[in-house]
């Protein structure tokens, strides 16, 4: 029942700041400063996906930066080819999750362990990198979309108004989606983890063996939490598309290393962790890389080392444990 | 009532490189019977179970339930068709609270409406409702030992294996487990693998002695208790 009550108040701590940044942040912040939130908040939905597939499936992915960058590779090229992003958008999460899908096939019907699938989804992305990297020149184009190798697709169109090609959202709007976006996938997440998969799901991660005696295909409800994960990285490399364009950096070690670490920093097993984790990081490294006194990446190492050191279970359990201790300071006040 | 035993096995047969931990095993276990099985520890009571529901995938020979081969079926599969095991170390879900446990059994093939009649009711037959809001984890060997039983009960198998159901618990604990397998035994069938002599004869009728990975002798519990055989195993000595 405490875990209940728990989610409730997160949920409503999510919603609450959420339609707050959604509102506050068009009207405190310049052009730029908005674009930068956009970035964030499609960052935050990449947390998210991770969040999701190893804190409660128990899936550790190294490659949800393959299916980020996949979901804004396939955006671009369908926007492009169609002239309206509204097919895209769907294509773009839905590719990376078949593709998903298929590569949790091979990994989970083979029983492949823990290990391993790290192995394996890091390697995907970096065979992604290497491939996309070297698409330059005219021979690699998809219709009329040329790949443009390390360059990436500088033309990556911004989404425009359902059926009304041409018409492309303004920054605001964009800002608006990617917000609205961060808390619809924060809510379906939390509805799916209530639900019968996700709670199947979560058994299965404290311990698989048992729910494969109770009559559970342990394999049927992983490839499932892989793909949905794998789309949810979709979603959030479109909107990234949408702010930057699309280039081969999205499959990079770095963006598979930071998603972890936002992960880790928030706390593995909780949603709103995550998010906090790498809404900070990300504003501490590029504050940091912007005043230029400190390698953002030397940054980025000091705080996982701290984290893991300090804080193992992330920011998540901080307020209960502040709450504990004051409690202990003070034993006459109810807290 | 049809003549195909419920289970059966033939020259069930499980090897692990040079070590041959079940031997050519037939056992048959008739519909709603309650079988113990005894024997010292490394006779391969154990490992038997985990042929039985497709955690390990027998070396040679046969595990039939109801006259359908199991061998080569995940232990999933193996479930559906009315396989129920409470492991010797209890697998459980130490993260979740009681009541998550049992509802995740319940669930398998019920509807939410069906496991929220049912789950109350299930939690008081184990014994087990006043822990119902605390995690596995935190429990003791016994209480989790009754946790996983009420999983199994809750998926209502034909076949039931207990493997050392009274391991860890109090006197209390086991009278409720002595009751529970008496009613549990009026409609499905069970295998209990025990080593508590007076948990024995309590419960059982027909017990079957396993030595070195063989089946040693099947008989009456009565006739099994005064079985010098019986008792040279346990005491060590070499039987001849």
């Amino acid at each position: 029942m405490r875990e209940t009550a728990r989610a409730a108040a997160s949920s409503l701590l999510v919603l609450a700041v959420g339609v707050l940044l959604l509102l506050a942040l068009p009207r405190l912040l310049d052009l730029h400063a908005l674009i930068n939130a956009t970035i964030f908040a499609s960052l935050a939905i990449l947390a998210l996906s991770l969040a999701f597939v190893w804190g409660f499936a128990g899936i550790l992915s190294f490659g949800q930066a393959a299916f980020f960058g996949m979901g804004g590779y396939t955006y671009a090229v369908a926007g492009i080819n169609l002239g309206d992003t509204t097919g895209a958008i769907a294509l773009g999460i839905l590719v990376p999750a078949l593709f998903a899908a298929l590569l949790g096939y091979f990994m989970f019907w083979g029983r492949i362990s823990d290990v391993y699938l790290g192995v394996i989804t890091l390697t995907v992305s970096l065979i992604l990198f290497r491939l996309l990297n070297g698409t330059a020149g005219d021979a690699w184009r998809i219709g009329d979309a040329p790949l443009g190798g390390f360059n990436g697709i500088p033309q990556t169109p911004g989404i425009n108004w359902p059926g009304r090609p041409g018409e492309a959202l303004t920054p605001d709007g964009v800002f608006y989606l990617a917000m609205a976006l961060v808390l619809l996938v924060y809510f379906g997440c939390r509805a799916l983890l209530a639900s019968r998969f996700g709670r199947v799901m979560v058994a299965i991660r404290e311990n698989e063996r048992r729910a494969e005696l109770l009559g559970y295909d342990a394999r049927r409800y992983k490839l499932g939490a892989f793909a949905i994960g794998g789309g949810i990285a979709g979603l959030a490399g479109i909107l990234f598309a949408n702010c930057v364009f699309v280039s081969p950096t999205m499959f990079s070690l770095n963006y598979s290393a930071q998603i972890i670490i936002w992960v880790i920093v928030g706390g593995v097993g909780t949603l709103l962790g995550p998010l906090a984790g790498c809404v900070l990081v990300q504003l501490v490294t590029t504050s940091l890389g912007s005043a230029g006194w400190l390698n953002a990446n030397l940054m980025l190492g000091l705080i996982l080392i701290g984290f893991v050191v300090l804080a193992p279970s992330g920011l998540a359990p901080l307020p209960v444990t502040a709450a504990r201790s004051l409690r202990r300071l003070f034993p006459g006040a109810r807290a | 009532m049809s003549a195909v035993p419920l289970l059966e096995t033939r020259g069930l047969t499980m090897r692990f490189g040079g070590v041959v931990a079940v031997s050519a095993v037939n056992l048959v276990v008739r519909e709603a019977e309650l079988r113990c099985l005894i024997g010292p520890n490394g006779a391969g009571k154990s490992t038997f179970f985990k042929c039985l529901t497709g955690l390990l995938r027998p070396t040679a020979g046969d595990v039939l339930f109801r006259g359908k081969s199991l061998v080569g079926l995940g232990s999933h599969a193996i479930a559906r068709l009315g396989v129920g095991i409470k492991t010797q170390v209890p697998s459980v879900f130490d993260g979740l609270s009681v009541r998550e446990n049992i509802w995740l059994a319940l669930r398998r093939r019920r509807g939410d409406d069906a496991v929220k009649r049912r789950l109350p009711g299930l939690l008081d037959e184990v014994g087990i409702a006043p822990l119902a809001d605390r995690l596995v984890g935190q429990l003791a060997h016994g209480q989790r030992q009754l946790v996983e039983l009420g999983m199994v009960v809750a998926g209502d198998p034909d076949l039931i294996l207990l493997d050392e159901p009274a391991a860890g618990m109090t006197d209390e604990e086991v009278d409720r487990l002595v009751g529970l397998i008496k009613a549990l035994n009026v409609r499905h069938a069970l295998v209990v693998v025990e080593h508590d002599m007076q948990f024995i004869r309590r419960i059982a009728t027909t017990v079957t002695v396993f030595h070195q990975g063989t089946v040693l002798v099947e008989d009456r519990v009565e006739s099994i208790l005064v079985d010098p055989r019986v008792r040279d195993v346990y005491l060590g000595k070499q039987a001849a």
